[in-house]
């Protein structure tokens, strides 16, 4: 006699988090379940009641409901629910009812509390508050990334093929210039096609220099002999373990035969894993003209494809193409020295929004300004004019395109003096209305990048005393962060609004980053925080005791979470070509992705909902 | 209990060659009392039948002796009601397969989900929308693995539990049992 229930463990295998148990305790779960019918409308669960079931949909989809009003969820086929309930013993809070007719499979309680003390993911998954699910989500993350090191064999990304090489016999003075003729920095010392050693520029100096050893020396005699060798097969993540264990950055490869294929370096390593960015810094501080520093900030954008597709963190990524920004932007305003000649009085170049927070990724438009020394003449504003219009224009061309808000040096509203700045400061915090704080909030994420580091230092700290006093400007900002509407999640092709939903896609970067960045700025300045980064901002929140550390923590993984989808999509619109851009559509998110967006959606509502309790309260 | 037999052809001697079933009640279907059996035919195989059901003579022969799933079904059957779509099938072929082995034609009761179908939805266009993946599709109930006789079990069952979504609740299986 047969038990077997093939089509319903296929299912089974392809809901989270049951895919990850093999095939023989998926097919026991399957003899747990209890098959049940819902039609649509039908409450399948009721707030209050108590049970003692998992439920998998198998067909057709469902709606939970806190305590029966605000929709908290909607779930379609592979969706389980109802297990906070079983966490809490079987106490139920949300109804939940059939959106359509629905076919459910029930595990009963004890086989959910079985699967869950079986694996720590599963546990993870079933989480009970969204915070822990996101944490584990940022941490998956994190772990699938290093699998690309495991996973990229050394075999394409060797550049020297052959590989540059000597015989031991051959004089110093020959081999250092077979080196300096191709222009490499290793050298294999080969004996009959077999590799004996390499020579390296810092043998060269160490070994030979420094020594005062003879030129005519054969090379044999300082190399380093029989040197540490890769097999071509060897991952990436085996050679930067074998050079960092040995403290070299060369390592031969080999073939299976044991020729040699060519020397893997450090700097072949870095420039794989997108450090392309350290090239790409060095070309923008050396660009000497703006035609060399328009070619070098078009490849920012193919190195932040890089860094996504070679597994950086979505932390990293900003912090390398911010610190690429600024430096694009440093070097425009010195190459604007060099055309209009030295300026007639100090000047400081700051930015403003994400650049300033460290937070930018590809794509997105100049937010500048320069403040002026309180001693400048008119022919110094005609200078600083000029000054502005040629740093628009070049940054432009550099992909910051032209800002919409006229946030940007060529015009004349962002060259003010020192005085003029506080004076405008002054009048956004003294004098708030809402139009004024919708336009403002930018500002008060600033950065120097260029010029005198003291002017920009008396503005920011002038601000930062004054925001924390006002606290009718507190309250106007923090009811601007409330402007924002927080999708409640993704269902099929939908995206989930409070009252409406039939939203297509949704804007990752205004419906989730910048409301984070909202409650950080507010809760910052409200606390006279001098950090300017949202990340640095909640760390100094929740160091200082100013907020709980777990609310601080969730944020982040939040703002990561979502910048890590941002960063992919990104970088998949750059592969194919399209400028980048921030509406993600519901179909480019797996289940789980939803899923975790959805939590994320959670924690900023309730990251947005304490700053409305704790700070709008100065608005009638 | 839903049953569910696959045959060899649609002639009236059919042989049984898999027989599979899973309890149902109003309050759900019970997956644990899920079984499924190959049943003992020793006889040539009609070709039509086998590219259907993919049960073909090797596996026929390794299967139950008819009289050990007579008296499983017994066993298991006793005072059930059978659930099937087109039960008539179901219910000629235990009469068969009973007298056959026992002498004796056991009398069962069904409940027909097709005949329930064109009960509740009489005005359906042609035979091919009361055939049991249509139907199904109808109560937004998933494709099924059709042709296992424990998945079409599984079907028929889940596809009643649809159906009685549809009638009001205090409804007696007198109303809907077939005769």
């Amino acid at each position: 006699m047969n038990s077997e229930l093939a089509s319903i463990e296929t299912f089974l295998k392809t809901v989270p988090p049951l895919d990850r148990l093999d095939g023989e305790r998926i097919a026991a779960l399957a003899r747990k379940i209890s098959v049940r019918y819902f039609r649509a409308g039908q409450t399948i669960l009721e707030a209050g009641s108590h049970n003692e079931h998992l439920f998998i949909i198998r067909s057709g989809a469902v709606e939970l409901r806190l305590a029966g009003e605000d929709l908290t969820a909607r779930m379609e086929v592979g969706g389980l629910f109802a297990y906070p309930s079983l966490l809490r013993g079987g106490e139920v809070r949300n109804t939940t009812v059939a959106l359509e007719d629905t076919l459910a499979y029930l595990l009963p309680a004890a086989e959910f509390h079985r699967l869950r003390d079986g694996s720590r993911e599963v546990r993870d998954f079933f989480a009970e508050n969204e915070s822990e699910r996101l944490r584990s989500a940022v941490r998956d993350l994190s772990q699938k990334r290093s699998i690309i090191l495991e996973e990229t064999s050394i075999a394409g990304l060797q550049r020297h093929r052959p590989p540059v090489s000597c015989q031991p016999d051959d004089r110093i003075a020959d081999a250092a210039k077979t080196m300096s003729e191709h222009s490499v920095s290793t050298l294999a010392v080969c004996e009959n096609e077999r590799i004996c050693g390499i020579l390296t520029d810092k043998d060269l100096r160490n070994r030979v220099v420094a020594a005062r050893i003879d030129l005519d020396t054969p090379v044999s005699e300082v190399m380093t002999p029989d040197p540490v060798l890769l097999p071509e097969t060897a991952s990436l993540s085996e050679a930067m373990a074998r050079m960092t264990a040995g403290g070299f950055r060369h390592v031969p490869v080999v073939s299976a035969e044991g020729d040699l294929r060519s020397i893997l370096s450090a700097t072949d390593i870095l420039a794989f894993l997108g450090d392309s960015t350290i090239d790409t810094g060095t070309k923008v501080a050396k660009a000497r003209n703006r035609e060399a520093l328009i070619a070098a900030a078009q490849s920012i954008p193919e190195g932040f494809a890089r860094m996504e597709s070679s597994g950086f963190h979505a932390s990293h990524v900003m912090r390398f193409t911010s610190a690429l920004g600024e430096a694009v932007h440093r070097r425009a305003a010195e190459l604007a020295e060099i055309e209009f000649g030295p300026p007639p009085c100090p000047y400081a170049l700051v930015v403003f929004g994400s650049l300033a927070r460290g937070e930018q990724l590809v794509g997105s438009d100049q937010d500048n300004g320069l403040i002026l020394s309180d001693d400048i003449d008119e022919a110094g504003e005609q200078y600083f004019e000029a000054f502005g219009e040629w740093l628009s224009d070049l940054l432009h061309e550099c992909g910051f395109v032209y800002c919409k808000g006229g946030i940007m040096a060529k015009n004349a509203a962002q060259r003010l003096t020192l005085s003029g700045w506080r004076d405008r400061f002054s009048q956004w915090i003294s004098e708030p209305d809402e139009d004024r704080i919708l336009r403002a909030t930018i500002f008060f994420d600033m950065r120097v990048v260029s010029g005198n580091i003291e002017l920009a230092r008396q503005l920011h700290e002038d601000v930062r005393q004054k925001a924390k006093s006002y606290s009718l400007f507190l309250s106007y900002l923090a009811r601007d962060a409330q402007r924002t509407r927080i999708p409640l999640g993704i269902f099929r092709n939908l995206v989930l609004e409070k009252s409406s939903d039939g939203q297509k896609v949704f804007d990752a970067k205004k419906q989730a980053i910048l409301p984070i960045t909202d409650i950080a700025r507010a809760l910052s300045l409200a606390e006279g925080s001098p950090a300017v980064g949202t990340l640095e901002r909640l760390e100094w929140l929740a160091e200082t005791g100013h907020m709980a550390r777990s609310d601080a923590d969730s944020l982040r993984d939040a703002m990561l979470f979502v910048n890590e989808l941002r960063i992919a999509h990104h970088a998949e619109q750059l592969r194919s070509g399209k400028g980048p851009d921030n509406a993600i559509a519901p179909g480019e998110l797996s289940p789980l992705e939803r899923d975790y967006l959805k939590d994320s959606f959670s924690v900023i509502r309730d990251g947005l909902e304490s700053v409305k309790r704790n700070m709008a309260g100065g608005i009638v | 209990m839903a049953l569910d037999f696959e045959l060899d052809g649609l002639a009236r001697g059919a042989h049984v060659l898999q027989a599979g079933w899973v309890a149902v009640s109003y309050g759900g279907i019970d997956l644990f009392s899920a079984r499924s059996t190959d049943v003992r035919s020793l006889r040539q195989l009609d070709d039509q039948a086998v590219i259907v059901h993919g049960i073909g003579e090797q596996r026929a022969r390794g299967g139950a002796a008819l009289l050990d799933t007579v008296d499983l079904f017994l066993r298991e059957f006793a005072g059930k009601i059978i659930v099937a779509h087109g039960a008539s099938v179901e219910r000629d072929a235990i009469a068969r397969i009973s007298k056959a082995a026992l002498g004796l034609a056991i009398p069962v009761r069904t409940v027909c989900t097709l005949a329930l179908e064109r009960k509740l939805k009489p005005n359906l266009p042609g035979g091919e929308a009361y055939r049991l993946a249509a139907t199904r599709e109808r109560y937004n109930l998933p494709a099924h693995d059709q042709h296992d006789a424990l998945a079409d079990a599984i079907a028929a069952a889940e596809l009643l539990l649809a159906q009685l979504s549809r009638m009001s609740a205090d409804t007696r299986l007198g109303a809907i049992e077939s005769h």
